[in-house]
């Protein structure tokens, strides 16, 4: 996002660049361009709009609905989706744990990308070793981390522990509704906190030496640097990994597949889980519909919030 | 003495953080490596040796197995395909619209670059119900072309956003030569901006191919026909939660893995090029 604000400033000097030009040039082949750039931009304009903005107005129609998915009408209902949402303890124990898997996600993922991230730019050896090895399991498909976290708590972890004449029993963290989260948690962060620290690596790389070397000079210690050099050169970085990492977590699907299935009881059961529960399973496409259209307006308003807060400390920065 | 000294403080320090960071690497490469070494064992291993011990000789049985039960045969050229296909589709939409976007400079460009940008903060997961209801609708369930289409669809934006990030590495001076001798918009692009646009292409086409080859919502809800599914969807069949025997479905992961990780190892430059965008412009 902050890339198409510049770009757009940017833009606007060519704008008013090429507007003289055109003065000069003949005006039809000037309109005959313009309508070669639309063609090149038709195709993706095309598909685009067919496969993900005909869906938001068709999932907003469908939520008005009591659609099933089968029938050939579709009974229009009003609100009356929306309303039975808000009663539903079903919505409200997913979005509940959606909001707390997001929540952490973030405090987490941002913490240890970040501290890795500067470990690594400090100089230490191997960095190239270490950065692929934090970075392999993002290679891995959500749908094959939940199951791998599923054998390691159920069997890997316990086998292990009992071998050393200890109780694997705590370790079974998918089994109970208490630790499901923290499990899931582990495998998440496991999971990413390789990618976020990728970003963080490059930003940091991107601060030019000089700064420090002046605020050294002005008899700054390590950790007034961190505060007044690092971390505001890294904004940019900061509004990718939030916003990134809430849109993520916000959407949690897969991971718990092949792991959890939303279990035990409704403890680790997401708000597209539930959707798809709901919708595939349960045959209410107008419920399902209306929960999407919900979901989507938690992510827009989530990213607005955060793009606007962030980017006004990249400007104070 | 007083340099000695803090020399010694100096590289005392760096030993933490180099013993922290060795200990964070283990811990992070510890569920590979036991997956690997799961993968080689025998059902009658798994109970009774020690976990973490090498299996007794490299059974490959599991990959045989798992081979099979994934119908590999089949599963792995589908990826490869869908992946294959949707990526270039990709790199010759998201090249040919980032570009015109940047060149021509009407407001209805300016509208457009943001209409394809809000799908990066739109992820189709939170749509999926209306987008396989749509894809229903134009026949697109069960088709080679219909997932293709809709990878190509949702992957749209990012694409647009990386590419638009790069294009001011291509110099105008050039396009503008080219235009002075005759060549039209089309050629100018083709002929022209795209063989510079390579490497951000190459970045492009690698991050995408990340995402289609580990997709799992949409191939299966638009793949229920046994000849057109993917690895990531096939592989799901082994993992239940109840079943004892999960080595075959260990193997079955590492042959997942395989050639993803190989792809990535081998093209680590471009991939994190790709990631870090607009990490470090601003």
């Amino acid at each position: 996002m902050e890339i198409a604000v510049i770009k757009g400033k940017k833009k606007d000097n060519n704008f008013i660049k090429t507007r003289e030009v055109s003065i000069v040039k003949k005006g039809s082949a000037q309109k005959k361009e313009f309508y070669q750039y639309l063609t090149l931009v038709l195709p993706a304009f095309v598909i685009f709009t067919i496969g993900l903005i005909i869906p938001i107005f068709l999932a907003f129609r469908y939520s008005l609905t009591s659609w099933n998915g089968l029938t050939k009408e579709k009974v229009f209902v009003g609100l009356d989706n929306y309303i039975k949402m808000l009663s539903d303890p079903y919505v409200r124990s997913a979005w509940w744990f959606t909001i707390r898997f997001t929540f952490w996600n973030v405090l987490i993922q941002n913490f240890f990308a970040l501290l890795f991230a500067v470990i690594l730019d400090s100089g230490v050896r191997g960095k190239k070793i270490y950065r692929t090895i934090l970075f392999i399991p993002c290679l891995i498909s959500p749908l094959v981390t939940g199951f791998i976290w599923l054998r390691m708590y159920s069997n890997i972890l316990p086998a292990i522990l009992e071998f050393f004449g200890l109780s694997g029993s705590f370790i079974k963290l998918f089994g109970d509704q208490k630790t499901v989260l923290s499990g899931l948690l582990i495998a998440n962060n496991w999971q990413w906190i390789g990618y976020w620290m990728l970003i963080y690596l490059a930003g940091l790389q991107s601060v030019p030496a000089d700064l420090y070397e002046a605020a050294k000079i002005d008899g700054a210690n390590w950790i007034q640097r961190f505060r007044n050099v690092t971390i505001p050169m890294l904004a940019p970085s900061f509004t990718i990994c939030i916003v990134g990492i809430t849109t993520g977590s916000l959407k949690v699907y897969d991971l718990m597949v092949s792991s959890t299935q939303g279990g035990p009881g409704r403890a680790s059961t997401s708000i597209i889980y539930l959707i798809y529960d709901s919708a595939i399973n349960g045959r209410q496409y107008g419920y399902g519909s209306a929960l999407s259209i919900s979901l989507i307006f938690a992510l827009l308003i989530v990213a607005v919030i955060q793009v606007a807060v962030l980017k006004k400390r990249e400007v104070q920065a | 003495m007083d340099t000695t000294e803090r020399q010694e403080k100096f590289t005392w320090k760096k030993g933490v953080v180099q013993l922290l960071m060795t200990v964070v690497a283990m811990i992070f490469i510890f569920p590979v490596l036991i997956i690997l070494n799961y993968s080689f064992k025998t059902k009658k291993e798994l109970y009774l040796s020690n976990p973490l011990s090498f299996p007794t000789s490299f059974q490959i049985g599991n990959y045989q197995k798992a081979f099979k039960k994934l119908d590999m045969l089949r599963t792995y050229p589908n990826t490869i395909l869908y992946t294959f296909l949707s990526v270039v589709v990709l790199a010759l939409l998201c090249g040919v619209t980032a570009w015109a976007i940047a060149r021509c400079h009407h407001k209805i460009f300016k509208f457009l670059y943001i209409y394809f940008i809000v799908g990066i903060l739109l992820p189709y997961q939170a749509l999926f119900l209306s987008i396989f209801i749509v894809g229903n609708k134009l026949g697109f369930v069960n088709t080679r072309h219909g997932i293709i289409f809709m990878y190509v669809a949702t992957g749209i934006s990012f694409g647009i956003f990386l590419m638009n990030s790069f294009m001011s590495t291509v110099p105008v001076e050039l396009e503008e030569a080219a235009k002075i001798d005759g060549c039209s918009i089309f050629q100018i692009y083709f002929m022209v901006v795209m063989p510079l646009l390579k490497p951000a292409l190459a970045t492009l086409v690698i991050m995408q191919a990340f995402q289609i080859w580990n997709d799992f919502l949409m191939a299966n809800l638009y793949l229920s026909d046994k000849g057109l599914k993917t690895l990531t969807v096939s592989i799901q069949s082994l993992f239940s939660a109840q079943s004892s025997d999960y080595t075959t479905a260990i193997a079955a992961i590492v042959l997942s893995v395989v050639p993803i990780a190989a792809l990535f190892l081998s093209l680590q430059k471009y991939f994190i090029k790709g990631m870090t965008v607009g990490a470090v412009k601003g």
